[in-house]
């Protein structure tokens, strides 16, 4: 293993985090600009129906209001995340003919107050014609079923296939064999933050668009396009982002419609949603249906799956193609498996869009394989642990048409985690009412395929020094509450021997940092950004040393170190000059020309899926009371292979935020729908797990070094927040005999399925 | 949503309140902890012109217990006062366990009990401990004073036989009379901060003889309001308890309930649950009474 600087692995406090605690951070609806107007959006109140006709008379009439749109208006342009597939853009940002959903919207207002504007929007005369609505994908396949995009087959949007190997002939041949129907359910991000825009107009027909977004640069295109302006006269602007977690990686109507109507009155236009229409509207994980079938050895090596999934996923296609996508490749990930058939289909129902949620098709696929696997080593007589270790990869090994696994610590991870939660001692001494669960999981440390289409990198930095020995990074990476804000300017000060207090940080501006980055999605950002840094403080470096060489007279098998806000003679530390002193000597060599810097990254020659590769192991231990049904998370147990964490502290925190996630997901969340709308849109109702629930966990970290991510990294953002679901499952099975296949686990699930409740 | 248009009064003796609540009579609302109310008023469900708030009136910020006078509960003392008051937790443990536990801490140190039990939510967590020691709302309004047991106060979900011009001045309990236990029991999905999906609250006195001279039932969550039930109470006075009448009080409990189908429980499991949660209390209760476990 390499020996990182010092910096690397450190648990730096994050530097965001005390104007967030002491309320000085600006997120978006924070912003008040001299005249600016507030916009509130009519959304339909029906599943499916037909837009016969809409009076905005009245409203345009009402004392105080500014601008009132309707899709007519607009230049109806399509959009979507999606542009390598110009089919599957399928969104406008207000309803044309047709709306889909419940909260499709069709209208907006600007005013002068919100109430005014509240009170426009019920001025609104809307005419409809309501169509039959579908609210299951097996409804939406079923033949004859209404289309709700005219333009798809079956409401099917996007298929994706994968097959390798003889998977008939390993099922005919094969010692074991099960196959099981899973059903997942749609959850929420519960980002803290709502869904907020503002938009000003600037001179020349521009527009500034602060805004609560993980994909800054996505959304400056998709705006730009939608439109019909140049990209260039579209700035997006960094406010603190209070969460996303995937809910916030499109171009989203209000984004469309505040900078629209800024354009059309002149005037700043703020847009701000209530978490009752954030839990009733906004995105959501894909629901789904997972059919798996798959084939042991005698020995307990797997040999085949046919891995089927039906992809729910609401009104619009939002990130669900790559969700379709990587459902797929993580049902052959982690494991080895010789022969693979995948058919996953993603679906429209009329239903709030569903989009990416941290893990991205993982949670899903992983409840699945994981939950499976546990049931296969039970009945083959294989302790579950020992059944994964048998099939686990290893480094080195190839995902076929995927990628190759360059640092792999599965196997130790599931090794570390049977002895961190007393795996056999716990076993052999079982208590009824008492349970262990494992599950385990790979995970993506960003993504290669560019459906997004960019011509640019996929990552960027910008790095500039100064004479009074302080660095400045720009970067379009945004934080969005994870912490790349720290952990890049980590990388940044690790590498040229800084401390970190020394370096400014702009970012999240697409007038102002280097084009271009993807956003905050996939687990990339550490990786990618970091890579994109390292390339430009390495041409920093190069141009401090001819500094030092001159200085000292240094032969050229010299070598110098950067550390402690110096440079100096790796063999003869004496000789050294503090950057400060460095960088102006610089400036006077190069007659004054600043020594600025920039790097990127894309991923190459890495296959289609991902750079990198993390893996971990999860055990819940569980007290289910028989009475009651109540599932009680008594302890998360968490091994795992992040490559070297940057720092601990945030790999501690991603952990903790995802067990949070995933017992929600498991056990709390979910969304009750009537006619396709949702009847518990409060957090009342909708309950996520706070942090009294929270339970005590441990966790170790197995180092491994990738030699693809700076300083060793991969990733811990969303992999950790795939196993908790299989893991409290398997748990729950073992305390009570009752095995869950369709999520969430609730008290009531659990009795009925032990036949104590009618 | 933002906050309607409304003028907050913060009169300092029970007398201003009083005649501030006349003067703007349909128009006013008493405010205490405001956890209640506030989030009405923003939800647009109520439109008020004027708020009363009881928060610097002397008079209701009290919480005491004594051999002679039992617990007496000031119309503005906090959840969290009444939890720690001295003689709550040994005398009227399902009340004190109410307090520590609902909500969360921050509203435990803003909501009241009165505001608890004015809001006449049928999942009001005081309610039912309430009920199993014969609590009385005393209150006063212009017409001068009257006590209400708390077994009458309800009227249906989020309403009461209280006038919009009355204050709950106390909250009155008698002390239980001893060999006594007692115990309340709640449940919800997401077990800790969280609106109970059922509540049961369970009360068992012994004679000399160790048999039941009292026993109270009480359940929230799974009827328009909550309430007491007199059959299943009956089945254990007078008589040496067992498991047997534990579990016949239990099912009888859950026989009287009729909770409904909503979006936080089905109506069959959250009757099994008052069952379960009534023998769980009765069987705490009684081990309580009898000088066992704590
Ligand atoms: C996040 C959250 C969690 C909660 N969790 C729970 C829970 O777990 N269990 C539970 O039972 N409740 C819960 N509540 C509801 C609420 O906190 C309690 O009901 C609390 O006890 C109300 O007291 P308050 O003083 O805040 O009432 P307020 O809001 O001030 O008043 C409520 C009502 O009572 C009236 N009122 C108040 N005091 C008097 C008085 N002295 N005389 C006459 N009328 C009066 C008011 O006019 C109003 O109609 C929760 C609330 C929130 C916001």
């Amino acid at each position: 293993m390499k020996t990182n600087p010092k910096l690397i692995g450190q648990s730096v406090p994050r530097l965001d985090a005390p104007q967030k605690v002491t309320g000085q951070a600006i997120y978006t609806d924070d912003i008040k600009l001299p005249g600016m107007l507030y916009c509130k959006m009519l959304t339909s109140p029906l599943p499916h129906a037909r837009i016969k006709r809409i009076d905005v008379s009245k409203a345009r009439a009402l004392p105080g209001v500014k601008d009132v749109i309707i899709g007519e208006d607009t230049p109806k342009v399509k959009y979507g995340n999606w542009r390598l597939v110009p089919e599957s853009q399928d969104e406008l940002p207000l309803a044309v003919d047709k709306v889909r959903f419940v909260g499709d919207e069709v209208a907006a207002v600007a005013a002068l107050d919100p109430e005014i504007a509240e009170k426009a929007i019920s001025l609104i005369e809307v005419e409809y014609e309501e169509l039959p609505a579908l609210y299951t994908v097996e409804d939406s396949i079923a033949d004859g079923a209404p289309l709700i995009h005219e333009e798809s087959k079956g409401n099917v949007s996007l298929v994706r296939k994968i097959n390798y190997g003889d998977v008939d002939g390993s099922f005919a041949s094969a010692h074991y064999v099960r196959e099981d129907t899973f059903r997942v359910h749609a959850v929420q991000h519960a980002y803290m933050e709502p869904c907020a825009s503002i938009a000003a107009p600037d001179e020349g027909g521009r527009v500034t668009l602060w805004t609560s977004t993980q994909t800054p640069y996505i959304v400056q295109c998709l705006l730009a396009s939608t439109l019909g302006i140049p990209e260039n006269h579209v700035r997006v602007m960094k406010v603190a982002v209070g969460g996303g977690f995937g809910g916030k990686m499109e171009l989203r109507p209000w984004e469309f419609c505040c900078a629209f109507m800024a354009l059309r009155t002149g005037r700043p236009v703020k847009f701000l949603w209530s978490r009752k229409e954030d839990l009733s509207f906004g995105r959501r994980r894909h629901g789904m249906t997972l059919y798996s079938k798959i084939a042991f050895a005698k020995d307990g090596k797997l040999i085949a799956k046919d891995f089927q999934v039906l992809l729910d996923g609401g009104a619009y296609n939002a990130m669900g193609p790559t969700a379709t996508f990587l459902c797929g490749t993580f049902g052959n990930m982690a494991y080895r498996l010789p022969a693979y058939r995948y058919f996953g289909r993603h679906v429209y129902t009329n239903k709030p869009p569903a989009s990416a949620m941290r893990g991205f098709g993982a949670p899903q696929a992983y409840f699945a394989m994981e939950s499976q696997f546990s049931m296969a080593a039970e009945e083959m007589g294989f302790d579950p642990i020992d059944l994964r270790i048998i099939n686990a990869m290893e480094e080195g090994d190839v995902i076929p048409e995927v990628a190759t696994v360059s640092t792999c610590g599965f196997k130790e991870s599931l090794e570390k985690v049977r002895e961190l939660s007393g795996w056999d001692e716990k076993r052999k001494n079982r208590q009824p009412g008492h349970g262990l669960g494992i599950s385990a999981y790979s995970f993506i440390s960003g993504g290669v395929f560019n459906w997004f289409n960019t011509k640019y990198n996929f990552s960027a930095a910008e790095v500039r020094v100064y004479d009074d020995g302080t660095a400045h990074l720009f970067s379009m990476a945004c934080d969005i509450g994870q912490g790349p804000d720290t952990v890049l300017r980590q990388i940044l000060a690790a590498d040229l021997g800084l401390s970190i207090d020394k370096v400014r940080l702009t970012a999240m501006d697409t007038a102002q940092t280097p084009k271009a980055d993807l956003g905050s999605w996939g687990s990339r950002v550490t990786l990618m950004n970091g890579n994109a840094i390292l390339e430009a403080t390495k041409k920093i470096k190069e141009m401090l040393i001819p500094v030092l060489f001159a200085e000292f007279d240094l032969n050229q098998i010299q070598d110098l170190a950067f550390e402690d806000d110096h440079i100096f003679v790796k063999s003869n530390p004496k000789k050294r000059m503090s950057f400060a002193q460095a960088v102006y000597k610089a400036l006077r060599g190069r007659r004054g020309e600043p020594l600025v810097a920039q790097g990127y990254y894309t991923p190459r020659n890495k296959g289609l899926v991902s750079p990198a590769f993390s893996f971990g192991a999860q055990v819940a231990e569980v007290t289910v009371d028989q009475d009651t049904g109540l599932v009680k998370v008594d302890k998360i147990y968490t091994a795992h292979d992040c490559g070297v964490p940057i720092n601990k502290k945030a790999v501690e925190g991603q952990l903790e935020g995802a067990i949070q996630m995933g017992l929600g997901y498991t056990l709390s969340e979910q969304f009750v729908m009537k006619d396709g709308r949702t009847l518990n849109s409060t957090f009342l109702d909708y309950k996520v797990p706070t942090a009294l629930d929270m339970p005590p966990s441990e966790s170790v970290e197995v180092e491994t070094y990738e030699p693809e991510g700076p300083f060793g990294a991969k990733e811990a953002g969303e992999g950790l927040a795939i196993p908790t679901a299989a893991a409290i499952g398997h748990a729950v099975y073992e305390a009570t005999g009752y095995r869950c296949k369709d999520l969430p686990i609730t008290p009531e699930k659990v009795l009925r399925g032990l036949g104590k409740l009618k | 949503m933002s906050l309607a248009h409304f003028e907050v009064h913060q009169p300092t003796s029970l007398a201003q309140a009083l005649d501030l609540l006349s003067a703007h009579r349909a128009d006013a609302r008493v405010l205490c902890g405001g956890t209640d109310l506030v989030p009405k008023l923003k939800a647009g469900v109520i439109a008020i012109g004027h708020l009363i708030s009881l928060k610097r009136v002397p008079e209701l910020d009290h919480v005491s217990f004594s051999p002679d006078q039992g617990l007496v509960i000031g119309g503005a003392a906090r959840l969290s006062d009444v939890a720690e008051a001295p003689g709550v937790a040994e005398n009227y443990p399902g009340l004190a366990h109410a307090c520590s536990v609902m909500a969360t801490t921050q509203i435990r140190h803003m909501g009241t009990v009165a505001g608890n039990i004015a809001n006449a939510a049928p999942s009001g967590d005081t309610a039912a401990p309430l009920l199993v020691h014969d609590a009385v709302i005393n209150v006063v309004g212009p017409g001068g004073r009257r006590s209400i047991p708390l077994a009458d106060f309800f009227a249906g979900p989020g309403a009461s036989v209280l006038d919009s011009l009355e204050i709950i001045e106390t909250i009155t309990a008698p002390a239980p009379q001893k060999p006594c236990g007692s115990q309340y029991l709640r449940l919800s999905a997401r077990s800790l901060v969280d609106i109970a999906a059922v509540g049961v609250a369970a009360l068992i006195a012994l004679d000399g003889a160790g048999r039941v001279n009292r026993c109270r039932l009480a359940m929230a969550a799974v009827a328009p309001t909550p309430r007491r039930c007199p059959e299943a109470e009956a089945l254990l006075e007078g008589k040496t308890p067992d498991a047997g009448l534990i579990a016949a009080a239990a099912q009888a409990l859950s026989a009287a309930s009729c909770p409904i189908d909503d979006v936080r429980s089905s109506a069959a499991y959250r009757q099994q649950m008052v069952g379960v949660l009534a023998r769980r209390a009765l069987e705490h209760s009684l081990k309580l009474a009898q000088g066992g476990a704590q």
